[in-house]
């Protein structure tokens, strides 16, 4: 018995999908060369939705797995008894979020990309993206884990240099190249220190004796598992390519990579320190003093951007804080509603960010606007893309009734139902910041909407453009969701019900 | 669903749906827009006078339907005494404006989302009032923030709206902010969202209970513009649209007052607010008088009754923080006639800048030849102002100033009432400049719309009559003390 097959049925949809994707690139018929992109997009975005339609049947599976206090679905065997994948709530949503944002992307890209052409390399790199990150949350070892992760990285760091004829796009390759292989090779030691300790590579197996009674090499293995991931997750300090690198990306692989990719490595990162012992306490602790640096940093380095790209960067940066800061909180009292509220932001937060990497990516593509500036007056030229950018930003800013509010209320109910400093603090450090974030989101909304300068006029005011419905469709969809999860969050409440519990489980049960 | 429940949808889901309808049509409903929005804008007005005799017979009409099950969080809407005055007049004030829209605004593709928006705005503010839940109450709380930031960006007058715009949001959402934290501490401690549910009393450490009351006073206190926490007010009304000026000071404000009466004062016992009852009258005073010193300041007539607001809402602060029932009716009863009054200021301002196209007291003068009609109810609008009898203010102030000196505090109430004579400097001054005196060269005037004068009318006509008639808003106003301060007077 090899296990639950539905496990790996996503990772086998999106690798096989990948490889049909390049075969159909290379062999689509030379009649077909005006609308290639259109059958490549349609593909990989029915291959995203077939992988995303597995997942049904094994969240349920999971669901009732978890519930009933049954172990949780597996796939594979390893050399030491363990399962190569597994299950749990809360990858799934990392999962799902992933797969419907790039389903989205799949189809933006549709006209996106037509001007870079190279279809044969963007699409297969953008399903192995998530091959990568869909293997790494689910992955039950460390070395698989491992493989995932590189497999990812790899691929994002070929998508940020997609367009390789521009210099700043290699160079923010190349950086996120070197910091991520950094990221990676000490990942792989924390590894190599882990097994030397245990003698075996499952995680979950692995854990089992208290903090205390761990050894030096356990805790150096972890002290490396928080730099390599980190860098992964773009933790401050330990963010400097991000910005670069989602800066330069195209921005349907921008949107990929601040939507869901840094979220999911920020997961592992948890699941992998919880499941080999350390301390549930002392990592909310580590994490709730880092995510005020996350927060503060991104929001205060936001501030003063220049290019709207790297403005929606570091505002992931904060982004990411706010997410540390509620699952800090949850795992430093046991909280599982906090940590929930982190994985329902986590949602909001693709869809939203998502949402906004689309939009400035429509402006670039039309109006090859690429400063905040040149965002002036973008409401009379493409007024749905001027909308779509203002529900996003207004998200982000925790606006009601969209869902980055809804998200803020969570974090809000579970940090102060904590009686202590560290929640208070951290609260302070919170609500300055999200008012903070009002005086770079709101200035964006003022210039899409202002009339451009008067010197300019005749350039910029070309008149209304005509979008491709390939791009108006993921706005209208991303849009739509984001209004939809704050009116009624409570469906994509229950989504992510199990996921806080769960993480709380792994790390009380030593 | 009974009756009651139908028209409480009815209140909020009119003019939502009219706002709805609006930015579909977009371009094509350009000369019909103002219209379905003055329909939509009818139906909380009658509606909430329709709910009139169930609250007569003691019912509490009331809505609730699942909505966040995991978090405890239903989707309730109330209408209760405290709701009432504030109900009706936001829906009063947004219906005139509206109407007053129909001559001020300008006419072009854009029309639809003007009015889609006023309607929004509206919404926000009926949503604030009817309820029931926390959750709800801050969503309908920023939608009202979002959709007038929105309107004064867009339909703003002058180069620096969008900095404008950008102030008023982020000086009011930081006050929002601050009342989100006492919400949400509120629903941490009571387990669930309902105002019911707090009504019942929340148990909170004392420490705890007044930092929550002092975020509460401090927020609210933003959206009621009282000094120092006023500085987003003059700029938001002045380059405001007029109509959308007419909400903001007339509505919008007392929605500050809304929320004081409906959480610290409605939630804590009196002996916990007892420690805020002084500052509170002294930031009134304080208000007040710096108010009416700006005012006699500016020039620009639209700042003049900016600044008249932030004095007025002095009054209404000062009422609030005397604690007794002649204060609190009273600070109610200043909310509705303020905004009759108010927006007639506003309304007789706007006929004398759209007919004569300045708004410099400097450059105006010698208009009541001009304009009579104008002169006649702006005149009025001022007087009524300085809280002479018989017009409705007076019958307010009366009741604050009775609340005031029911208190120990005879020093600060006589204060109060020493600094209503800057109050008739500033209305007295700018009623003389703009239509007596000399008229300056070149001043020429034009015929305002009828759509503009007919609301300025009205208002006249009701700021007397309800001087002199005051008992049925006064029956509806004293109704709400049992709610508030666990009803111990």
């Amino acid at each position: 018995m090899i296990g639950n097959v539905w496990v790996a049925l996503p990772l086998a949809c999106l690798g096989c999908g990948a490889f049909a994707v390049y075969l159909a690139a290379r062999l689509l018929p030379a009649r077909l060369e005006g609308s290639r992109n259109r059958w490549l997009a349609a593909c990989t975005a029915m291959v995203f939705g077939a992988a995303l339609a597995t997942i049904v049947p094994l969240s349920a599976a999971t669901r009732a797995a978890y519930h009933a206090g049954r172990a949780l679905p597996t796939w594979g065997r390893s050399e030491a008894g363990g399962a190569f994948l597994q299950a749990d709530p809360g990858a799934l949503v990392i999962v799902a979020a992933a797969l419907g944002l790039g389903g989205l992307v799949a189809i933006y890209s549709g006209h996106y990309i037509s001007l870079d052409r190279r279809y044969e390399t963007y699409y297969p790199l953008l399903l192995l993206l998530v091959v990568g990150l869909v293997g790494m949350v689910l992955a039950a070892d460390l070395f698989s884990l491992y493989m995932f992760c590189e497999l990812m990285s790899v691929a994002a760091y070929v998508l940020v240099a997609f367009r390789r004829r521009t210099q700043t796009a290699i160079e923010a390759g190349f950086k996120y190249l070197v910091m991520g292989s950094v990221g990676t090779i000490i990942l792989l030691m924390g590894i190599s220190f882990v097994y030397r300790e245990r003698g075996q590579i499952a995680w979950q197996v692995a854990g089992g004796a208290a903090w205390a009674e761990k050894g030096p090499w356990t805790r150096a293995g972890l002290a490396c598992f928080l730099v390599g991931l980190g860098v992964k997750s773009a933790l401050v300090p330990m963010h400097t390519w991000l910005p670069d690198a989602h800066g330069r990306a195209p921005s349907s692989v921008s949107a990929m990579l601040s939507g869901v990719v840094i979220q999911a490595a920020f997961y592992t990162l948890l699941k992998a320190g919880l499941g080999l012992g350390w301390p549930a306490r002392d990592l909310g602790t580590l994490l709730v003093g880092l995510s005020m640096l996350n927060m503060t940093l991104g929001n205060g380095l936001a501030l003063v951007q220049v290019y709207t790209k790297r403005l929606l960067a570091y505002s992931s940066l904060a982004q990411m804080g706010y997410m540390m800061f509620s699952v800090g909180i949850g795992l430093h009292y046991g909280l599982a509603s906090s940590i929930q509220a982190a994985f329902f932001l986590l949602v909001a937060h693709a869809a939203m960010k998502g949402l906004a990497f689309l939009c400035k990516g429509v402006c670039h593509f039309y109006c090859d606007t690429t400063t905040i500036a040149q965002l002036r007056g973008m409401a009379r030229r493409l007024p749905l893309v001027a909308v779509a950018f203002v529900v996003a930003l207004g998200g982000l800013a925790g606006i009601p009734p969209l869902a980055g509010f809804a998200g803020k209320w969570f974090v809000l109910t579970g940090a102060l139902s904590t009686p202590d400093a560290l929640a208070y603090v951290g609260l302070a450090v919170f609500l300055i910041n999200s008012l903070l974030a009002l005086g770079y989101y709101l200035p964006l909304v003022v210039t899409l909407f202002s009339l451009p300068p008067l010197a300019r006029r005749g350039v910029a005011e070309g008149g209304r453009l005509r979008m491709s419905p390939w791009m108006a469709v993921p706005l209208v969809i991303l849009g739509g969701l984001i209004l939809a999860i704050g009116l009624y969050p409570g469906p994509w409440l229950d989504l992510t019900a199990d996921a806080g519990s769960y993480l709380l489980a792994l790390g009380g049960e030593r | 669903m009974n009756l009651e429940a139908v028209w409480l949808a009815i209140i909020l889901g009119a003019p939502l749906v009219a706002a709805l309808v609006l930015f579909l049509l977009r371009g094509r409903a350009a000369r019909a827009a103002g219209w379905i929005a003055g329909a939509a804008a009818a139906f909380p007005l009658v509606g909430a006078l329709a709910l009139l005799p169930a609250l007569h017979r003691g019912e509490v009409p009331a809505l609730s339907l699942r909505w966040i099950p995991a978090a405890g969080i239903r989707l309730m809407l109330h209408v209760d005494w405290l709701t009432l005055p504030f109900l009706i007049t936001e829906a009063g004030v947004t219906l005139l404006a509206i109407v007053y829209a129909w001559g001020d605004h300008r006419q072009d593709e854009r029309t639809p989302s003007f009015y889609g928006l006023l309607m929004l705005f509206a919404v926000g503010m009926t949503g604030t009032t009817l309820a029931d839940d926390m959750f709800l109450f801050y969503v309908f709380w920023e939608l009202m923030l979002v959709a007038s930031s929105v309107l004064i960006l867009v339909w703003g007058d002058g180069e620096r709206r969008g900095a404008v715009a950008l102030k008023y949001f982020i000086l009011t959402h930081l006050g929002s902010l601050m009342v989100l934290v006492g919400l949400v501490v509120l629903y941490d401690a009571s387990g669930t969202d309902s105002f019911s549910a707090l009504r019942a009393g929340v148990a909170l450490p004392p420490a705890m209970a007044t930092m929550v009351a002092a975020l509460f006073l401090i927020g609210f206190c933003v959206k009621m513009a009282v000094f120092p926490l006023h500085l987003w007010l003059p700029d938001a009304h002045t380059v405001a649209p007029m109509p959308v000026t007419i909400m903001l000071a007339a509505a919008m404000l007392g929605m500050g007052t809304y929320g004081i009466l409906r959480f610290p004062l409605g939630i804590f016992a009196r002996a916990q607010m007892e420690a805020f009852a002084v500052p509170m009258m002294v930031a009134g005073v304080v208000s007040e008088i710096y108010g009416a010193l700006m005012a006699l300041a500016e020039k620009d007539v639209k700042r003049i009754i900016a600044y008249s607001s932030v004095s007025q809402m002095g009054y209404i602060l000062f009422g609030l923080g005397t604690l007794t029932a002649d204060g609190i009716a009273g600070a109610t009863l200043h909310v509705i006639y303020h905004a009759i009054v108010k927006a007639l200021l506003f309304m007789g301002a706007g006929l004398v800048v759209r007919s004569t196209g300045r708004r410099l007291i400097t450059e105006l003068g010698g208009l009541g030849k001009a304009m009579p009609l104008a002169a006649i109810c702006t005149a009025v609008g001022a007087l009524a102002i300085t809280g002479m009898p018989p017009f409705c203010i007076f019958d307010s102030e009366w009741m604050i100033f009775a609340g005031g000196f029911h208190t120990a505090h005879i020093g600060l109430s006589a204060l109060t009432l020493f600094g209503s004579l800057l109050t008739v400097a500033y209305a007295l001054w700018f009623i003389g400049r703009v239509f007596f005196g000399p008229r300056p060269e070149g001043l020429t005037v034009t015929r305002p719309h009828w759509a503009m004068v007919a609301p300025t009318v009205l208002l006249a006509v009701l700021a007397l009559v309800e001087g002199i008639f005051p008992a049925t808003v006064f029956d509806w106003v004293f109704h709400e003390l049992p709610l508030i301060l666990g009803g111990r007077w």
